[in-house]
This record gives C-alpha cells, sequence and structure tokens, in this order.
C-alpha cells in the first residue's frame, strides 16, 4: 500500500518525531510505501507534495494538535490518531487501515 | 539664601540611606537647608531624615535645595558638589536585589507536592533557599491598650518615661549592632536608630507630649502613623516599605513603655525552627537563635522592607504569606518553607522531605561551584584572561567586592576623606585608610586614584576660583601645582601604606598632556624623599599610572606611555568629552552613546597604542560594568574591567561564554558601523546567538542515580542543567515540564521516559540523562518500569535550528531498539554524550 502520514504534537519537541520513526519503521517492516511530514519544532519537513498525496491509498494523521494546511487531503481516506498511540501501537494503526 | 535646583537622580528615590548622606552633608555647616520636592509641593528639613523619607521624593523629581544661615556659602558649595557626585552614587554598592519571579497562580507543582491549598500554601517568596523546622508562632503586636490612648495626662511624667524608653531602646539596639556579625545587619539597626533620634520623629512626640497633654504611648503611636501615612503613599514600593521601620519602632518603644507584647523569638529547647508572625522587626530576627532558624513565613513584609534584606543578606529562607493564610500554620507543626517557589508547606510526607533534601544538596552544589569560579581568573572561552576588579569609594566596600568575585581594584576613588569636611584630611588619616584597603587586598592588584576634585567638585578649604565651565576647567590634576603640599600629603600616604605589601599602583585623573604625567612623578618622587628622610618605609615597586579620560590622552596615548606606566580608560568623561554632552543632562541622554562608533574607534586606537607601548591597559568607567557591551570590551582586549561590585558575578558569567575571536570580529563590524543604532543593532543579534556548547555533556549525564520517583529524576536533571548554567531556574524548568507531563505522561513503554519542556528559563537547547540504580514506574504502579529518563530543555523562543535538528534525530533514534540499549548498557558518560552526539552523523 503506499501511505502518506502527519505527525504532530503539542511542544513539537520529541514525539513528533519519534510517531514519524516508528511509522517509517513499521511500513517498511509490514512491506508498505510510506513518507511521513513532521509538523514539529523545525517546522513543517518531508512536506507531502500534492502529487504524493493523490497517488496514495490512505493517510494517517498521528496528531495531538490540528494538522496545517489539512486542506491538501481533502477528499482523502485519512485514519486519525493520537501521537502516542502510533508510537505504542504501530501495527493496529496500519491494521486499521486495512479494513 | 542660596538655592539649588536638581532632578532626583536615584531609582529607588530617597530613601533613608541617601536621606542620611544628605543629613550628613548638611552637618558640618552652621546653616538651615530645606530641601522642596516641586511635583509633590512638600519641603522637609534637612537635618530629619525621617522628614526628608516623608518627602516621597521619586526619581528624577523636580527638587529645591534653600540654603540660609551663617555658613550659607560654604554649605552651598558642598551641597552642590553632593548633588552633582555624592547623591547620584549614593546607592552604588549596594547589593542588587534577586529578582524571583513568583511562580504563576497556575504553576504546575511536581506530584510529589500536596495540592495547593491543603497543607500546601501559596505566598511571595522574599529570600530564597528552602528550610525545615517546627513553627514558632508569635502573637501580632498589640494595639495600644485603650487607657493609655486617649485623656489628658501628666505631661511631665509622660515626658520621662517616653526620653527613657528612647534610651532604652537605643542602647538595646546599639548592642544589637554590636554582637551582629553581619554589616548588613549593623546598617539596618544603624537606621532604625536614625529613626529614633530623629529631630522630626522626635520632637513631634515631645511636642504632642507637652503641649497636646498626650500620654507618650498615645504620642507616639501618632506621629509614628503621621509619617507612616505619608510613606505609604507614595508611589515608590521601597519607600512605602520603610512604614515598616516606623512601626518597628513605635513597637519596641511600646514595649519599654508597657511590657513586652510577645512571645520571645529565641526560646529554650533544640531543633530547627521556623518562625512564623505577622511582622518581625529585624531586631527580632536578629536576636533570634540562627543556629536554629532555618526559614521565615510573614505576614505583612515587602520585598525591601529591612527584614527582608536582612534574611537575604543572612540567607535565611523566607516567603511572605496573606494574613488569613498565615493563621492557618499550627504553632509547633513541621514546616517546610521554600523561598524558591514562595511556598509553605505544613507537616510535609517522606517523599516530600527526600525531595527537598535533593534540592539543598543542589544549593550547596551550586554555592559551592560559585565559590569555585571565583576562584579561578575570569577569562573567555578561549582562555584569554581578563582581569574583572571592582570600583570602590573606601576600604568599607572592600568586603563586598571580595564577596562579589572581584579580582583586584581597578579604582580606588579617595574622594571620601576629602569632602564634607572643612580642613584636608591629615597623612595619619589618610594612611589609615589606605593601609586597610592594601592590607584586605592582599596580593589583588588595587589600583588608587590620586585625588580627583577641581571646579566641579569644590573643596571650600582649597580655595579654587569659581569657574564658567567647571567641566572644562581646573579639575583633578590641573590644580595639582597650586597645592602640590596636599596631594605630596597623599602620595606620602599611599607609600607608607603599601610599603608592608610592596606594592603601589596610583593613578593620576584628567591627564591630557606629557607635562602633567611629569608632575606627577615629580610630586611622587619628592614624597618618596621626605618618607626616605624620616627613614619611613617606602614599596619596593610603585607604579605611576593615568586616567585616560579626554579624548587627547586617548589620541596621544603613546607620548604619555613614556611617562606612564599604564592606563585605565575613565569612560564616563572620556565619552562626554567626545560627545560633548553632560551625562546629567536628561534632554540629551541619547547622544551620551558609548557605540557611537566614533567613541568605539577612540578606545580602539587608544588599545592599539597601549599595546604597541607595551602597556597594561584598564577601563573602569560605567561601560566596563555593562554585561551587553561585553563582547566589545573583550573584542578592543583590555587587560581589566572595573565596575560596581554588584555587576561583578554577571560580568565574570558573561565573559566566560565569549571568545575572543568572535569578540573581534564583532568590534571590526561594529567599528564600521554607520551609527551607535545600527552598532547596537549588531551587539543584539551577537548577544542573542546562544553559545555553541553542544546539547548534552558529560556533566549532565548520571548513571546509577538515587532517585526514586518521577519527580525526583526530572527534580535531578533538572537541577544538573542548572548547575551547568544552561537553564537559569530550573524550579521553572521543572514546571514547565511537568506541565507538558499532565497532557500526557512520556513513558512510551519503551523503558524510557523523555521529559521535556520549553521554558525562558532555558538557556541553550539541552539533553540530560540518567539512569536509575533502581527502575521506577512512571505513570502509576501499574506502568512498565522505566530505566533511562531522558529530559530534553528548549528555549521559549528556540533558536539554533541545529540543536532541535540533533534533538529531533534523537527522538527517532529512540525508536530504535539497538539506541535504547546501548544508553542502557553505556558503562560511563563519555560513552552516553557519544551516542547522543552520534544521532546527528547518524543517517536516519
Amino acid at each position: 500500500m503506499k501511505i502518506v502520514a502527519v505527525t504532530a504534537c503539542p511542544t513539537g519537541i520529541a514525539h513528533t518525531y519519534m510517531a514519524a520513526e516508528q511509522l517509517e519503521k513499521t511500513a517498511r517492516k509490514l512491506g508498505h510505501d510510506i513518507r511521513v511530514e513532521t509538523q514539529g519544532s523545525m517546522g513543517i519537513e518531508n512536506r507531502l507534495a500534492a502529487a504524493d498525496i493523490r497517488s496514495a491509498d490512505a493517510v494517517i494523521f498521528a496528531a495531538d494538535i490540528a494538522v496545517q494546511d489539512g486542506e491538501r487531503f481533502a477528499g482523502m481516506r485519512i485514519v486519525e490518531t493520537s501521537v502516542q498511540e502510533a508510537i505504542k501501537h504501530p501495527e493496529a494503526l496500519f491494521g486499521r487501515l486495512e479494513k | 539664601m542660596t538655592e539649588i535646583d536638581f532632578a532626583f537622580p536615584l531609582a529607588n528615590g530617597l530613601h533613608a540611606r541617601p536621606a542620611s548622606l544628605l543629613r550628613d552633608a548638611c552637618r558640618p555647616f552652621d546653616a538651615v537647608v530645606v530641601l522642596r520636592n516641586r511635583r509633590r509641593r512638600r519641603s522637609a528639613n534637612a537635618a530629619s531624615v525621617l522628614e526628608l523619607v516623608a518627602s516621597a521624593t521619586l526619581h528624577n523629581d523636580p527638587c529645591l535645595l534653600t540654603i540660609s544661615g551663617r555658613q550659607e556659602k560654604e554649605a552651598a558649595a558642598a551641597l552642590r558638589h553632593f548633588v552633582k557626585h555624592g547623591l547620584p552614587h549614593a546607592d552604588d554598592g549596594a547589593p542588587p536585589l534577586p529578582v524571583t519571579a513568583p511562580p504563576g497562580a497556575a504553576a504546575v507543582l511536581p506530584p510529589v507536592f500536596p495540592a495547593l491549598g491543603g497543607r500546601c500554601l501559596r505566598g511571595l517568596s522574599f529570600s530564597l533557599g528552602s528550610g525545615r523546622g517546627r513553627a514558632l508562632r508569635l502573637g501580632g503586636r498589640r494595639s495600644l491598650p485603650k487607657r493609655f490612648a486617649a485623656g489628658k495626662s501628666d505631661s511631665r511624667a509622660e515626658r520621662r518615661l517616653f526620653e527613657n524608653a528612647c534610651r532604652q531602646v537605643e542602647a538595646a539596639l546599639g548592642k544589637l549592632a554590636e554582637r551582629s556579625a553581619g554589616k548588613e545587619g549593623a546598617a539596618i539597626l544603624k537606621a532604625q536608630l536614625a529613626i529614633l533620634s530623629d529631630p522630626g520623629f522626635r520632637g513631634e512626640i515631645a511636642s504632642l507630649i507637652s503641649r497636646g497633654k498626650m500620654p507618650a504611648g498615645a504620642a507616639i503611636e501618632k506621629t509614628a502613623a503621621r509619617y507612616a501615612i505619608v510613606l505609604r503613599a507614595s508611589a515608590s514600593a521601597y519607600l512605602r516599605e520603610r512604614a515598616g521601620d516606623l512601626d518597628d519602632i513605635a513597637a519596641q518603644l511600646a514595649d519599654r513603655l508597657y511590657g513586652p507584647a510577645r512571645r520571645n523569638a529565641a526560646p529554650g529547647g533544640r531543633g530547627p525552627l521556623v518562625v512564623a508572625a505577622s511582622s518581625l522587626s529585624p531586631a527580632e530576627l536578629l536576636a533570634c537563635d540562627r543556629s536554629r532558624l532555618r526559614g521565615l513565613l510573614l505576614g505583612r513584609v515587602g520585598f525591601t522592607s529591612h527584614t527582608a534584606i536582612l534574611a537575604r543578606s543572612l540567607a535565611i529562607p523566607a516567603v511572605a504569606l496573606p494574613p488569613t493564610t498565615l493563621a492557618r500554620i499550627p504553632d509547633g507543626a513541621e514546616v517546610i518553607v521554600d523561598g524558591r517557589r514562595g511556598l509553605a508547606i505544613v507537616s510535609p510526607g517522606t517523599e516530600l522531605k527526600r525531595y527537598y533534601r535533593l534540592e539543598e544538596e543542589s544549593a550547596g552544589k551550586r554555592r559551592q561551584r560559585l565559590a569555585r569560579r571565583n576562584q579561578r581568573p575570569a577569562a573567555t572561552r578561549d582562555k584569554v584572561r581578563v582581569e574583572i576588579a571592582a570600583n570602590i569609594a573606601g576600604p568599607a566596600e572592600l568586603d563586598i567586592a571580595w564577596r562579589s568575585g572581584a579580582e583586584g581594584v581597578g579604582l580606588f576613588r579617595s574622594e571620601f576623606l576629602f569632602l564634607d569636611r572643612a580642613a584636608p584630611p591629615g597623612e595619619e588619616e589618610q594612611y589609615a585608610a589606605y593601609f586597610q584597603a592594601a592590607q584586605s587586598a592582599g596580593d589583588r592588584r588595587i589600583i588608587f586614584r590620586t585625588l580627583d576634585i577641581g571646579g566641579d567638585k569644590p573643596l571650600p578649604y582649597l580655595g579654587l576660583p569659581r569657574e564658567e565651565n567647571p567641566f572644562l576647567g581646573c579639575r583633578a590634576v590641573r590644580f595639582y601645582s597650586g597645592h602640590a603640599d596636599l596631594i605630596r600629603c597623599q602620595l606620602r600616604a599611599l607609600l607608607r601604606a603599601t610599603a608592608l605589601s610592596g606594592r603601589l599602583r596610583v593613578m593620576v585623573p584628567m591627564v591630557t598632556t606629557v607635562e602633567e604625567v611629569r608632575l606627577a612623578r615629580r610630586l611622587l618622587s619628592e614624597a618618596v624623599s621626605e618618607l626616605s628622610a624620616r627613614k619611613a618605609a617606602v614599596p619596593g615597586h610603585i607604579e605611576l599610572g593615568i586616567m585616560v579620560e579626554t579624548p587627547a590622552a586617548a589620541l596621544a596615548l603613546d607620548g604619555l606611555a613614556r611617562e606612564a606606566g599604564f592606563f585605565s580608560i575613565g569612560s564616563n568623561d572620556l565619552l562626554q568629552y567626545t560627545m560633548a554632552v553632560d551625562r546629567g543632562n536628561a534632554a540629551l541622554a541619547g547622544l551620551y552613546d558609548p557605540l557611537h562608533p566614533a567613541f568605539l574607534r577612540l578606545l580602539q586606537q587608544a588599545a592599539t597604542q597601549a599595546r604597541q607601548a607595551k602597556r597594561w591597559l584598564g577601563i573602569c568607567g560605567e561601560m566596563a560594568g555593562d554585561s551587553e557591551l561585553l563582547p566589545l570590551l573583550a573584542g578592543i582586549g583590555f587587560d581589566e574591567l572595573s565596575m560596581a561590585p554588584a555587576l561583578v558575578p554577571a560580568a565574570r558569567e558573561r565573559l566566560a561564554q565569549l571568545d575572543s575571536n568572535e569578540c573581534r570580529a564583532l568590534l571590526r563590524r561594529a567599528l564600521r558601523a554607520e551609527d551607535a543604532g545600527a552598532a547596537r543593532a549588531l551587539l543584539r543579534e551577537f548577544n542573542g546567538r546562544g553559545g555553541d556548547a553542544g546539547v548534552v555533556a558529560a556533566e549532565l549525564v548520571r548513571l546509577g542515580s538515587k532517585s526514586r520517583t518521577p519527580s525526583e529524576a526530572i527534580k535531578e536533571l533538572c537541577d544538573m542543567l542548572e548547575l551547568e548554567g544552561r537553564v537559569g531556574d530550573s524550579a521553572l524548568l521543572e514546571e514547565a515540564v511537568w506541565k507538558r507531563e499532565e497532557t500526557y505522561a512520556t513513558d512510551l513503554g519503551l523503558g524510557f521516559a523523555l521529559p521535556h519542556g520549553k521554558s525562558d528559563t532555558v538557556r541553550s537547547a539541552s539533553v540530560a540523562f540518567l539512569r536509575p540504580a533502581r527502575p521506577m514506574h512512571w505513570s502509576g504502579k501499574g506502568s512498565p518500569p522505566v530505566q533511562g529518563v531522558l529530559l530534553i530543555a528548549i528555549p521559549a523562543a528556540a533558536r539554533g535550528e541545529e540543536h532541535l535538528r540533533l534533538i529531533a534525530r534523537l527522538s527517532r533514534r529512540l525508536m530504535h531498539e539497538e539506541f535504547r540499549a546501548a544508553l542502557l548498557a553505556a558503562r560511563d558518560a563519555a560513552v552516553v554524550v557519544s551516542l547522543v552526539n552520534g544521532c546527528l552523523r547518524s543517517a536516519i
């Protein structure tokens, strides 16, 4: 599956990046193709381009705050979760995508 | 009648210290001096400190001194000088008030604390530190017994009672002042004694008793209340708090008249005590057994009240509580006073006691570190030595200077010996003062400045002519040739005073020509011969230096260097003469700016010439103590910066952060700036940059920590960061971290917790790591045990993307089992540091 994801936490210091890492690691393990945009203390990094989003099968928002520029994902199927869920139970999250 | 107009120069207003200086300045003369505050339309007799203070004069108030009487002329000359040169410095050397931000109402405390409002009471801190002891409640002060308060009385008997009470209080305070070791305590008691002997205060009480037929107690109460009302109505918090001194004195007098009103603050028994009282006088505080006193909880107290100042100088933790809160502290209960967070905690549990033991350990380490830093020579980060010295105006300030960490005295002003008197001081009197200073300095450098007085600072006994423009007139070295005896006398006293230490460094003010240096040298060698003729000892090394206070001296320094052994820039006068601005002229304050490129270039040229002539160069004007400007001064390459003692710690701290090459690069850019504003922008940008220390260091890693709970672990990590100077106040960081922790706990089931916080108190983005000796539960008993705690601290306005990038990568790495295992297995701090730093290099 081709997945795009956004991670964002309140302070943007640590969990944004931990969640991004966890999603990438788990996707590799499960054989998915993933691109993760982080919205944290470094600003927006690995910004998802319109083409990436359009060609994706699913979108994950692992965020405790509102995702910036969320309108980019209008019309897409979005699975929303908290940053901590993404870190603690990543495989369950990917399971939700399959449904 | 002579009148002197001026704007009141002190930021704290006319409080007791400057008021008593003004009174002392008037004292030698047979003249009546009245101060009129034109804004408040209030007049005060300058003989009464209380009346002066009650004039409620604030910073920049337009004031008028009116002088009349037999010695009107002499008094006017002395006062003119005092207003211009004494008064503006009346608060110099006063210890700066440590600023503690009272925690906001929404402050988050670590979970180890009981809920606020229950046993955990919030107040305002007025002296830092923490302590624990049994509460000793002192009762409230009595209001006057009714029968004494009104009705006619036998005025002669009441007068006698009053005079007796005054004598007893005077004796008691005097005795206490003698016994109290600290200078601060003695000075405060002296200020209170001054109220007692104040003609305004005492005269009014006496007249109420005699003419108003009032009982003594009522007269005291009425008079104290009248002055207190005036003070409490003042716009200056400082003056408002002086009302407390009046209450103290009135209460002590009442005690003598009617017997003590309340319990002794020094009870029998043993064990640590916390005194809880609605108010406490400095005398009562000094009477406490300090070996047992661990804290103060007071009702009515201001930050600058004498009791508060005394508590700080004695390092007794103290918190002010609202009266209703104070009433909830039971006598004899165990109490923790936390002067850092402004808390009083009644009957603390074991865990909280452990927490405060950690707090005390950290405070001890901080004190040691400060002491160690003051032992090391001041230098930049790249080890370029710059001596940090103090400017002082008499031997009394030496102790403060050494305690602040000054490495020497860059400017010993000798004027204090010469002012406010009818004849110059003799050689012996001067010798005693200089000898005391030389002894106190020991091996430290001390530079004595010869008499810096002239048309602008007239001394009646010098008989200098009145000048149209004293600042461009016969000042300092310019009158030496006409008063050679006076200067030789001073030089003899200096030579004798330093004979034992073996080295005299003497500095001549206001030099513009080589001829003036030769004159000073001639006077110096004459003084040496006079002493040799008397078979008196002189020091083996004698160095003659000059102050560089005129553009002429700064630009022709190479020529002067042939006669002068060392130089010190007097930046106040040098700037005034460079910019053609009187620094006291508020309307032109904007022009008086040391960042004007002309002035920076002048300093730079003087420094270059001094270096070429191989001469030592210091700077002792106000500019030297401005930490903001320090990068430029370090760039110019001064050998020494000399400043008010209170500014020394900040200068040492800032200097150690600077790199001399970066400072020189900054200077080069500032010298080319088009105006002061552009130079200031460069400086701001420079000062805003964080140091480039890494995010982690071995000192920020603790393996096998004794912490048992998240509260302790986070505290330990925050304290480590504070100790390393990366965080200003660890309690504020703790608060930020716990606030974050409240949204959801940062242990994520990986054996690690990753607490983090963003706060103004963080100076540079940092990571601290701790491995507890025993794994701890982070979020409740059922949570998986945590074996490693990694704390991240980020400045509120995070700059330096590089640090944030490292922390982002570190967070990612923590998601990898191997990395976590490596952190948990690391055998020492160095391994942890390299693992963390390795995150930046590793590709993710």
